[in-house]
């Protein structure tokens, strides 16, 4: 049975769980041995259950993570994966630790979604310890507020070793240092912010950038080639905002 | 069951190869922000803007830089950074394979030198952003801005002063004794 009293750092934290050695080179084998499906049990800590909705999403025919022989099962005692998702609440440091407990070694956990990996939006919240690896040794983590059920995928196939880490950490270099390219400055400063901001307040703060940066890079390269534009997109609700950009354009060219 | 069969080898393999390769997103997919380290010019509105303290700036004084920090580990992909950003620095990809072994490797850092006012030697802003804004007023039809650098560099309290202390309005400086 788990010591849920364990030690505890300057921070009055509790340490994690550490997992020993031998374990460590009986987990690496574990999936090189593995003549059958893994077999996942998840942990619910406190999450939002958006988590839930995306990994229901990952085992639907659409993406059917059972076809890589990934099994969802109901009880950690069959369990090879274990899959924690949210913050980690007080509630449920105990439950995730009996779950933990209960998992035959050797065993992969596997930290799900930003509340997962650091606590998320969550993190500083009084009653939450912030992320999986505070109460326990986690050997994958996946990002995401949701993870896609691709991105899910590709965590299950990371963490069985089907394929490579592909981000790396990235320091501080020499071209943090570089001077910056200023955007559009052949198009005076307050009359770029007045279109950015328009764009924005008719088409949303994503879209609205995408559409100010190419009608002003249409402006500068000639009349025609905003017509051309929007005729080539065919979109009545894009030729309204351009519309809309353009009487601001023209305004400021009578003035 | 014949006509079964027939059903099956008439059929064609209509799985992906995912995640194998990666499949293709929508055009305004919000996956890994990208943060191009040159186009930044360290002013953390993206700080500010961050719901979740993925991003974080911290002053180093005494290597005089500010070190830019993001953790993608906490990032929730709403795209507030890549609002606010003047400088168009930061740009949600529609890169979604981001699960990793180790937890650093979801660390991003960026350090930009900070720029010392000319009248009292203290740092006020970042020296990158100073630059910035130069370039921005030459572009819009200031001619020798490089002349005038020394007043950009100079922080407010110490323009303040500047601005009361010359000409010919000294007594202005006895009377508002206490203020500044």
């Amino acid at each position: 049975m788990h010591n849920f009293i364990t030690d505890r750092d300057a921070g009055r934290i509790p340490e994690p769980e550490e997992s020993e050695a031998c374990l460590q080179k009986l987990k690496s084998s574990l999936l090189r041995k593995l003549k059958r499906s893994a077999f996942v049990y998840r942990v619910d800590c406190g999450g939002c259950n958006g988590c839930e909705i995306e990994i229901f999403a990952a085992l639907t025919p659409v993406f059917d993570a059972e076809r890589l022989g990934i099994k969802i099962v109901p009880s950690p005692r069959h369990a090879d994966i274990l899959l924690f998702t949210g913050p980690v609440t007080r509630a449920m440091r105990a439950p995730a630790l009996r779950a933990w407990d209960a998992a035959p070694d050797p065993k992969i956990s596997i930290s799900f979604g930003a509340c997962g990996n650091s606590g998320g939006i969550f993190h500083d919240l009084y009653c939450v310890w912030g992320g999986t690896d505070k109460i326990l040794p986690v050997d994958v983590y996946i990002p995401g507020c949701p993870p896609t059920p691709a991105a899910t995928l590709y965590g299950f196939a990371l963490a069985l070793g089907l394929l490579e880490q592909k981000i790396q950490a990235r320091p501080a270099s020499q071209e943090d240092v570089l001077p910056p390219h200023v955007h559009h400055p052949l198009i005076a400063q307050s009359l770029r912010i007045r279109i950015e901001r328009m764009a924005r307040r008719l088409a949303g703060y994503r879209y609205g950038r995408e559409i100010s940066d190419a009608f002003m890079q249409k402006l500068l390269t000639g009349s025609g080639s905003v017509q051309q534009w929007l005729r080539e997109e065919d979109d009545p609700r894009l030729t309204e905002i351009v519309g809309h950009l353009y009487g601001l354009v023209q305004g400021e060219r009578e003035r | 069951m014949f006509t079964f069969l027939k059903t099956a080898l008439r059929g064609r393999v209509v799985t992906d190869s995912d995640p194998v390769h990666p499949l293709p997103v929508s055009s305004h997919f919000r996956g890994k922000p990208e943060h191009h380290s040159r186009q930044c010019i360290g002013c953390a509105a993206c700080v500010q803007a961050c719901p979740s303290n993925a991003l974080s700036v911290e002053t180093d004084l005494s290597a005089g830089l500010l070190v830019w920090t993001f953790n993608l580990g906490r990032c929730i992909f709403c795209a507030r950074c890549e609002e606010v950003c003047p400088t168009a620095a930061i740009r949600l990809s529609p890169d979604y394979e981001l699960a990793v072994w180790d937890k650093s490797a979801l660390q991003q850092q960026a350090h930009f030198p900070l720029c010392y006012c000319r009248g009292c030697g203290q740092p006020f802003a970042v020296q990158k952003e100073v630059d910035y804004v130069m370039a921005l007023i030459e572009k819009n039809g200031e001619d020798d801005i490089e002349s005038r650098r020394e007043t950009f560099e100079t922080c407010l309290t110490c323009r303040r002063q500047n601005s009361l202390l010359s000409g010919g309005h000294l007594w202005a400086e006895r009377s508002l004794k206490g203020i500044f």
